[in-house]
């Protein structure tokens, strides 16, 4: 399927961490063809093991996550505006007067509390969760709270569109852009046999911790785990030092909690194949699933490809077709390596 | 009238590219009013009634919207913008704008949260800092897509929502216009000119010369005013409130209303049973303050619908409000005409 097509389906779906029941039936959809999917684990990950497994065969997982930055009701006030906390580390500068969805008993529309600049008389603080409401357009608490519960889920709600060229924007991006890498590193693969027993997580609860990623793992257990998520593209006010470049391919990381084995071998594959690719140095742990992931049980050798990413954790995420298809095709390669 | 709301709203049209709202709007009345177009583009239709009132009267709203102006390409393709009307930057961050003529898409981001200060967090970004990206690396890239002086637009859907609520960009001043195109469709009973005026955002600049052509005895100003009924403000901080009635001020920082109009639109709406409010705040400005020092000189009201998040993509108002602020401008008129 056409990647654009696969992360639009992908980003449309609503998952906010601990509530991604319908962002992992998309994905578990995509993932179906490939193998055989469950998803009753306790935490709700999306689990696949692909193809038929043979006896003896080290097992390779392949992890992206599937919930997303979003925010959950804590109050309703007595005039049934909705007072909310976050789900991850939302950027909260955009909060002001954005459209929001509440999944409430049904979806309903909201707005995030402004004040118009006629009255406003400092425009440069950053707002925060804390000094703003939902505007449900509700009138009291008693009908707000026919159809909201404390703990529904709010998203900002914006469908993958593409900008120039290759680029794209959506929500959710994060990771939904690391589940489409692997899905099409699954379509690359064909079917066609490799030296390892390859399992598919796509796991809840990153952003608030890689707590689904933990839980998986554990359930997995596997030898060996390719971590795919987003990372910094450079943006206007960004230097070179401290972000990838979008379009450049994916980024391999490198860290002293990853397996500089896995690290190695990536980029002397990339090389060797001529596929496009960046690193990435982090200097401890990598903030991604893999942290978890490669402590679990007695160990696992990890490594993060990345998909270089703009505005991470804002609804106008932007990523690069071909960055997830090289990064598709680099981990396919990987996997295909004798 | 909320179909054409919804259809005047999701048009285009920020001060001095007021083109699109204009032609929708002479699609419609067009076979209704004398219409004309001038210098700056105000549209000023002339309604037959059925009889010639004793005072020439005039209703106005304008067409215009806020929104952005691209000012500078960067060499990394992104744009940077200006300001067109009184936009708070925070309103602009993190969503999805229209550009130019090819409606190309951008959006506005920057440095992820994550590789912020504990002091930059706490600060929102200027538009001075702003950047809208649209997919390019280069500014060669950027400039076959866009160019400087593109008008630039917030995406933003018209939803109706909650108790009687709705929600769009450019509510202000576009149900002004909804609610003229509707009197002007039903038809006057004395003749009576409307204006559709331009550059209202950034200094009441059409309605200074669609004042000046028609040179009314009386005029009133449709518009959308600052509500803040929310509930991190209180007492006379909420200015005024959704569902409350159309809003008829006395004071605004442009203008002194005419005090026999405000005590006309008070005793008409009661005499009505219609509910009607004022401001608690001296704030805002619309285009009375252009129009009541016309020439010599003009009585001038305003009816404005309370609208919360104004120069925002996400106005809100209440459709009863809508509903109330036509006929409280028709009472008003009925009763002016010939006084």
């Amino acid at each position: 399927m056409d990647t654009f097509e696969i992360l639009s389906q992908l980003c449309s779906a609503a998952g906010v961490s601990g509530a991604e029941g319908s962002a992992a039936e998309a994905a578990a959809k995509l993932l179906e063809e490939y193998g055989e999917v469950t998803l009753d684990n306790a935490l709700g990950s999306v689990i696949c093991k692909v193809g038929s497994w043979a006896d003896g065969k080290p097992v390779m997982l392949l992890d992206a996550h599937i919930d997303e930055i979003g925010m959950i009701v804590t109050y309703i006030t007595e005039d049934g505006f909705l007072k909310i906390s976050g789900c991850g580390g939302l950027d909260t500068r955009l909060l002001l007067a954005q459209q929001v969805t509440v999944y409430g008993k049904e979806k309903l529309t909201g707005i995030v509390t402004s004040t118009p600049p006629h009255l406003e008389k400092d425009s440069s603080v950053a707002p925060d969760l804390d000094s703003v409401f939902i505007d449900i357009g509700f009138t009291s608490r008693e009908n707000a709270a026919k159809y909201v519960s404390l703990g529904d889920r709010v998203l900002i709600e914006n469908k993958a569109e593409r900008l120039a060229g290759s680029r794209v924007t959506s929500k959710a991006i994060d990771d939904r852009s690391g589940c489409a890498a692997i899905l099409k590193t699954l379509e690359l693969l064909n079917g066609q046999q490799t030296a390892y027993n390859i399992a598919v997580c796509f796991s809840t609860q990153e952003e608030v911790g890689e707590r689904g990623a933990k839980t998986t793992a554990y359930d997995i257990s596997a030898d060996y785990a390719i971590v795919v998520d987003v990372s910094f593209a450079r943006t206007h006010y960004e230097s070179e030092e401290e972000c990838g470049i979008m379009g450049k391919g994916a980024m391999i990381g490198i860290a002293p909690s990853l397996s500089r084995e896995m690290s190695d071998s990536f980029i002397s594959l990339a090389e060797e194949k001529g596929i496009p690719y960046q690193l990435e140095v982090m200097s401890g742990k990598t903030g991604t699933n893999a942290d978890a992931i490669g402590v679990s049980g007695s160990g696992t050798k990890a490594v993060t490809i990345s998909i270089p990413e703009k505005h991470m954790h804002t609804p106008v995420e932007i990523v690069d077709i071909n960055d997830i298809d090289n990064t598709a095709l680099l981990i396919a390669e990987y996997l295909k390596r004798v | 009238m909320l179909d054409k709301l919804k259809d005047l709203c999701l048009l285009d049209g920020i001060s001095g590219d007021e083109g699109a709202v204009r032609e929708y709007i002479i699609d419609k009345i067009g076979d209704k009013a004398e219409i004309r177009v001038d210098n700056l583009g105000n549209l000023i239709a002339f309604c037959k009634g059925k009889n010639t009132p004793k005072n020439k009267i005039m209703v106005s709203a304008h067409m215009d919207e806020v929104g952005m102006i691209v000012t500078y390409v960067n060499s990394d393709g992104t744009l940077k913008v200006s300001s067109v009307g009184g936009v708070d930057p925070r309103v602009v961050f993190g969503r999805r704008v229209k550009i130019g003529r090819n409606n190309v898409l951008g959006v506005v981001g920057g440095k992820a949260i994550h590789n912020l200060t504990a002091e930059e967090r706490k600060k929102s970004v200027p538009f001075d800092k702003l950047t809208i990206d649209i997919g390019v690396d280069s500014r060669e890239e950027a400039l076959k897509l866009v160019r400087l002086g593109d008008s630039v637009r917030f995406v933003s859907d018209f939803v109706e929502y909650g108790e009687g609520f709705v929600k769009c960009k450019a509510i202000d001043d576009r149900a002004g216009c909804a609610i003229m195109l509707r009197m002007i469709e039903e038809g006057v009973e004395y003749d009576t000119y409307f204006t559709f005026v331009v550059q209202e955002e950034i200094g009441l600049r059409g309605s200074t010369c669609a004042a000046f052509t028609v040179a009314p005895d009386y005029a009133v100003v449709l518009e959308s005013t600052t509500a803040a009924d929310i509930p991190s403000a209180s007492g006379e901080k909420r200015v005024c409130e959704l569902g409350k009635g159309p809003v008829v001020s006395y004071m605004d920082r442009h203008t002194m209303y005419d005090r026999e109009l405000y005590e006309l639109a008070f005793s008409a709406a009661e005499e009505k049973c219609l509910p009607c409010q004022t401001k608690t705040m001296v704030a805002g400005g619309n285009d009375a303050g252009a129009i009541h020092v016309s020439r010599g000189g003009v009585k001038t009201a305003a009816v404005s619908l309370p609208c919360r998040y104004l120069h925002s993509p996400s106005c809100v108002i209440n459709k009863a409000d809508f509903e109330n602020a036509y006929v409280l401008t028709k009472l008003i008129l009925d009763r002016t005409y010939n006084k």
